[in-house]
């Protein structure tokens, strides 16, 4: 296997190279990287790859030192559907 | 309802708990995974003295007090969310919804991934994986391992497999590239290794870092750094390669070693393949710190602590009213330093319940997290005194920020 094919993203299966290319055409910043590619958007919820597109995004934000770019929203564990959207017992 | 509910049961959550309860405090705590002891539990070393440091052990004394006091524990139930209410602080879990005054979050580190190309093949896991495998579930990983990132957890861990009889063909580096960054540097991983030689039986390691306080000294250490390698507990330590591939058809079967020059480029044509059957990528910690995120508690970078950190004060108390941290969300350390963290939150929860006369005995609680940091046997980090430091003027900072816009 060559760099290039190696997953970032699990989940979505996003690759290094898909997210290098994205990043250098777009210009973007780490939400919007996120956005184009869906890498930190599977199943996890980001947990594993969430601090690597923050690295790849090629804009720095100006308040890097104070926040998160990318921020937690919860559910912050999967969860049931059901118990998402409420349901009947 | 309780009076404290407190997310996480290792060495921070469990002294905290007991804290509470000694103060007559009804505390619950609840916790993801099935055994109380969090990342304790993992831990086995030798103390400088000769006796043993049994994180098994440890947890389960803590546990035991714990119990004794009455303490309730919910293990096996993550917390997807907390919410601020009108009076309190409400978590949710999946099945239930619990309210209290009083939130501490003791969440803990999670470890930081190196990616290397085939490292989503099985039989590649997180160093502390093969840790929590190895001494908590006593399953070895596999026959023979490699770890990818040398720092002061993998090299621990290392020994841990050693004593487990779990061989390992080499500790070495990742393949350099835009996310591997400083862990894929010679130069950068000796300098951050120098300050954990005491650990070292290596002689050459612990003699050598004598010499190289400076920089030139340090690069020219790197420079004639064997390429074979230097052996810790008979483990060889390659500082000069690098994994640029595990291989595999269905499961792991080796790795890729190419030589490296001190920078980290990779040397053509130096490739060879290492037979394995798992490999461990040690990538450091980071302050676990999602639920104070999505709480809305005001952050600060700083690297001496491992990442992004809720801003608290010596008090362990957060900006946020009722909401408490302690532990390793608040910077990568020690469990002692934790557990000690865990009583002075503790004390402050009991204070802000109303309970009197406290003062006293949460300023010496203070004094003694700076003890158990001075004496700390590893430091993950050798600057973590001047991260807490840069913290405390954030805090005092944010502070001034906040009375000003209510005036």
């Amino acid at each position: 296997m060559t760099e290039d094919k190696m997953i970032v993203c699990r989940c979505e299966e996003v690759t290094y190279k898909e997210l290098l290319e994205t990043a250098d055409k777009y210009d973007c910043s780490a939400r919007e990287l996120k956005l184009r590619t869906r890498a930190g958007m599977g199943y996890c919820g980001g947990r594993t790859c969430r601090n690597m597109v923050d690295k790849m995004a090629s804009t720095m934000e100006s308040n890097k030192r104070t926040q998160t770019t990318l921020k937690y929203q919860p559910p912050i564990r999967p969860i049931r559907f059901g118990d998402l959207g409420g349901h009947e017992k | 309802m309780n009076d404290v509910i407190i997310i996480g049961s290792g060495p921070a959550g469990l002294s905290a708990a007991i804290t509470c309860a000694n103060k007559g405090l009804n505390v619950l705590i609840i916790d993801e995974y099935l055994k109380p002891g969090g990342r304790l539990l993992g831990q086995l070393y030798e103390e400088p003295d000769g006796t043993w440091w049994n994180g098994i052990n440890e947890s389960a004394k803590l546990y035991e007090e714990a119990l004794n006091k009455d303490v309730q524990f919910l293990m096996n139930t993550p917390v997807h969310n907390i919410e601020k209410a009108k009076d309190g602080w409400v978590i949710y879990t999946e099945d239930n919804t619990f309210n209290t005054n009083h939130l501490l979050l003791a969440t803990g580190a999670a470890e930081s991934p190196i990616p290397v190309p085939g490292w989503t093949l099985p039989g590649v896991m997180s160093v502390g994986a093969a840790q929590v495998m190895t001494n908590v579930h006593r399953v070895k990983p596999g026959e023979k391992g490699v770890i990818i990132g040398v720092n002061v957890l993998s090299a621990a861990i290392a020994m841990e497999l050693k004593l487990a009889d779990v061989d390992l063909a080499c500790l070495t580096l990742p393949w350099n590239n835009q996310l591997t960054e400083e862990a894929a540097q010679p130069r950068k991983v000796m300098e951050s290794l120098l300050h954990v030689s005491h650990m070292a039986p290596s002689p050459l390691v612990r003699t050598g870092s004598k010499f190289m306080k400076n920089d030139f000294m340090k690069k020219l250490g790197i420079t004639f750094y064997p390429k074979k390698g230097v052996k810790m507990w008979d483990i060889p330590i390659q500082l000069r390669k690098a994994v640029i591939e595990i291989y595999g058809n269905n499961q792991v079967e080796g790795v890729t070693l190419a030589t490296i020059d001190t920078n980290g480029e990779v040397i053509k044509g130096s490739e060879e393949h290492i037979a394995c059957d798992f490999v461990c990528i040690a990538g450091g910690l980071y302050p676990l710190t999602e639920l104070a995120a999505v709480a809305g508690c005001p952050f600060y970078l700083i690297e001496e602590l491992g990442g992004y950190v809720p801003l608290h004060n010596t008090r362990m108390e957060t900006a946020l009213k009722g909401l408490y941290v302690a532990g390793n969300i608040t910077g990568i350390e020690g469990a002692k330093v934790a557990a000690a963290q865990g009583v002075t939150a503790g004390l402050s929860i009991a204070k802000d319940s109303g309970v009197n006369g406290l003062e006293s005995e949460i300023k010496k609680s203070i004094q003694s997290i700076e003890r158990m940091r001075e004496n700390a046997y590893i430091q993950f980090h050798s600057d973590v005194a001047k991260g807490k430091r840069i913290l405390q003027d954030q805090w005092k900072e944010y502070k001034a920020s906040t009375e000003t816009v209510f005036l």
